[in-house]
């Protein structure tokens, strides 16, 4: 039993650290966020130098072979740095799925960086549960048309290439979309991300995949190990701050950390974290060996949105007044932690199923 | 990363599984039935000890040139696993997770070999003794004092929360040896060889759940060789110190509290809601045992990170964050198995909870134990340093 990082997973946490701490201020990435496309060019540029956009991809797609647990040595990083770039989109989504469908030819602009992927899979239904999506795919003369609402897609109407999940005859399938077809309702998230609303009807789509359930939950439940890995490295952002913080903020004549209140708030939000990590850490370990059973993603997903929340609001009360501010990354390390709560099924979602005995439930494929 | 599974673990498990199946006798498995505390019934418990040791199983945690397994840490889980799933009751811990590895550390050689082999076979049982009426949490001002005299100690004051005491032939205790400078730095860490000293009275205390598990040991002028000290005299709030690391410190105890949970799982699908179900149907204990199992999880995970040496373990505040975790999961599932039980748990039922004992149990299996198990866990946050002391230590490693 390892649950380590290996050296050469620590150097390129280090070098990730590095560029983003040169690059990725704070204050940088407020005016990234501000700016009229949402995200930096130059940043993604920046991650396609440092392998980042090929690192979970087969070499045939011009990848570099690395695996989950490289991916989550630098997402821990892009978490604490808050970034906004479509990594998960790109990469661990829509990436993740034209990987598991074996399309190299569609893979290479997306694991070059070169075009930018989306996955539109969520309908707001509580589940991130392929069995339950409801927007539909009828064969037509030259392909299928779809028909249906999606919600909260990351990079949902700035991406090249939209890979959809529709129900399709009596099994889910998995279709390219032209990105220009779906009718597109952009925002920023509260996160700081780009994302948007899709509409279809009876919009084109090629077939990717047909029956492909079992593989799209493959895909979401790496994806939700990725996701919480950033969660955990924006949980451990505010820790450390916060701690900081209640060592230099005095009130009364000394720093407030050493009132017992606020010293065990930070004792709480010290445990959480702990928690938090080790469960990523120990199923980032079971999804490396392909052993990950939905119970594991469960706990996973309910865990570290429900510690997180914990850590975000201890974080923002122990900050005070400024804590309520912009100008800090307090509010915005937390609103990355909500904004992964609520994406793919919420702690609640996710406690009840553990609670009504998914355990005892057989484990679903992928 | 590397959790591959090990072929060769199915076969030990089948091994294990089948000493567990045949070696405990009616006895312990009773015990196992009535355990609730981190103290199971005393005759039974220390009988399955020695049979335990006798397989060469007595401490799976200890280092083999001791008397440890070598197992993996896989191993050591399916072995906590199957343990657990038989429901049998827990060794003690004062012996095999405290003062065992404690003179591992610091104890001379001859103290090593004269106590560890009764601690490995459960021929002897110790006593801690700590506490005293004006030193609880501020342990540091204990009292009871020990002065020299030829080659012994001759000791006068009082412990309490001495677990066990009245069953003990061994106690390791803290005396004050000097009164000059710090309080931390007058304390000597001492061995008692026997509990039937000329001087020494030991009176038991009924517990909140009716059982005499916690006791006061009263010192008359007891006389103790000076060479049953560890460590030097006046240094023994450092030898204290590295004790404590080991009492709230990490085995495989998650597989436990799973199986406590699953108690509780099964007793509520038998539980009728009040809207209609069970207790199992209803989407509030759903929740609330859901969160229970990733409490449960994530302490496994955290547990399996130390032993199988991640950083984690190097943390300063990891001591004091195992205490906490598994203390207050300890705690929030006997508040679950309350719950579950209902009214079935209100029944005063401590004379059925004695080994062989002919009062018939009321109820269900869970009834029997579940109120004492929440009454005696109240005791987890409080033994071993609050947890408010636990807390101020884990903030004290955050500060800058």
């Amino acid at each position: 039993m390892d649950f380590t990082f290996t050296e050469e997973q620590a150097l390129l946490r280090d070098s990730v650290a590095r560029a983003l701490q040169r690059d990725y201020s704070f204050e940088a990435r407020q005016a990234i966020v501000r700016s009229e496309t949402g995200w930096s060019p130059e940043v993604w540029a920046r991650l396609v130098e440092l392998g980042l956009t090929a690192l979970p991809f087969p070499e045939e797609a011009g990848g570099l072979g690395g695996s989950v647990v490289d991916v989550v040595a630098v997402a821990e990083v892009f978490g604490e740095h808050l970034l906004v770039e479509p990594y998960d989109a790109s990469i661990v989504l829509a990436g993740g799925v034209l990987a598991a469908v074996g399309r190299p030819d569609a893979l290479e602009r997306i694991a070059s960086g070169e075009a930018i992927g989306a996955l539109v899979h969520e309908e707001g239904r509580g589940t991130p549960d392929p069995a339950l999506v409801t927007t539909k795919a009828e064969r037509s003369a030259d392909g299928y048309a779809l028909t249906g609402e999606k919600k909260l897609v990351l990079h949902g109407a700035d991406a090249d290439v939209l890979v959809v999940s529709a129900r399709v005859d009596a099994g889910l399938g998995l279709f390219l979309v032209d990105p220009s077809a779906p009718a597109a309702t952009p925002f920023t998230s509260v996160d700081g991300r780009r994302a948007a609303h899709l509409r279809f009807d009876g919009t084109p789509g090629t077939l990717l995949a047909a029956d492909a359930e079992p593989l799209l939950r493959g895909v979401l439940d790496r994806a939700v190990v990725v996701l919480a890995a950033e969660a955990v490295g924006a949980m451990g952002a505010l820790l450390r701050r916060t701690a900081e913080y209640a060592s230099t903020r005095e009130q009364f004549g000394v720093p407030i950390g050493s009132f017992q209140t606020v010293a065990h708030r930070l004792a709480d939000m010290k445990i959480a974290f702990v928690k938090a990590r080790s469960t990523l850490l120990h199923t980032t370990a079971l999804a490396e060996a392909d052993r990950l059973a939905p119970q594991d993603v469960a706990v996973l997903k309910a865990q570290v949105g429900r510690l997180g929340r914990l850590v975000g609001e201890s974080a923002v009360q122990t900050h005070g007044g400024v804590g309520m501010t912009e100008e800090l990354p307090i509010g915005h390390l937390h609103k990355r932690i909500l904004a992964f709560d609520a994406l793919f099924g919420a702690t609640d979602h996710h406690l009840r199923r553990l609670g009504a005995g998914l355990r005892e439930a057989p484990v679903a494929a992928g | 990363m590397d959790v591959a599974p090990d072929a060769d673990l199915e076969k030990f498990r089948e091994e294990v599984a089948e000493f567990l199946d045949t070696a405990p006798t009616p006895e312990i498995r009773e015990a196992g039935r009535k355990t609730t505390s981190v103290f199971g019934p005393f005759d039974q418990v220390m009988a399955w000890h020695r049979i335990l040791h006798a397989r060469g199983w007595s401490a799976p945690d200890w280092p083999v040139e001791h008397g440890g397994t070598g197992w993996s840490v896989e191993q050591r889980y399916v072995f906590a696993e199957e343990y657990q799933k038989r429901g049998l009751p827990p060794l003690l811990p004062n012996g095999l997770r405290m003062i065992g590895p404690l003179l591992m550390e610091l104890g001379t050689p001859e103290q090593q070999a004269r106590y560890l082999p009764g601690i490995l076979s459960g021929e002897d049982y110790w006593t801690q003794g700590y506490s005293e009426p004006g030193a609880g949490s501020d342990l540091a001002s204990l009292s009871t004092m020990a002065v020299p005299d030829g080659d012994d100690y001759v000791l006068d004051g009082s412990k309490i929360w001495t677990t066990y005491a009245h069953h003990a032939n061994r106690m390791f205790m803290l005396v004050r040896t000097s009164r000059e400078g710090r309080k931390q730095q007058g304390i000597t860490f001492l061995l008692l060889d026997r509990m039937d000293l000329p001087g020494l009275e030991v009176r038991p205390i009924i517990g909140l759940d009716g059982a005499p598990e916690q006791c006061e040991v009263f010192f008359t002028d007891v006389r103790v060789p000076q060479a049953n000290r560890v460590g030097a005299e006046n240094d023994g709030w450092t030898v204290a110190k590295q004790l404590l690391t080991h009492e709230r410190g990490g085995s495989a105890h998650s597989p436990m509290l799973r199986r406590r949970l699953e108690v509780a799982r099964a007793a509520a699908a038998e539980t009728p809601s009040g809207f209609g179900g069970t207790l199992a149907d209803d989407p509030l204990v759903q929740r609330d045992l859901g969160e229970l199992e990733a409490e449960v999880a994530s302490y496994e995970h955290f547990e399996k990170l130390a032993i199988s040496g991640h950083p984690i373990a190097q943390d300063p505040a990891y001591p004091s964050l195992n205490k906490v975790m598994s203390s207050e999961l300890t705690q929030r599932i006997s508040v679950l198995m309350t719950r579950v039980v209902g009214l079935d748990g209100l029944p005063d039922q401590r004379e059925a909870l004695h080994v062989g004992s002919a009062a018939e149990p009321l109820g269900r299996d869970l009834a029997l134990i579940a109120m004492p198990y929440y009454l005696n866990s109240r005791a987890t946050t409080i033994y071993a340093g609050t947890n408010e002391v636990q807390r101020d230590l884990i903030a004290r490693t955050l500060r800058s």
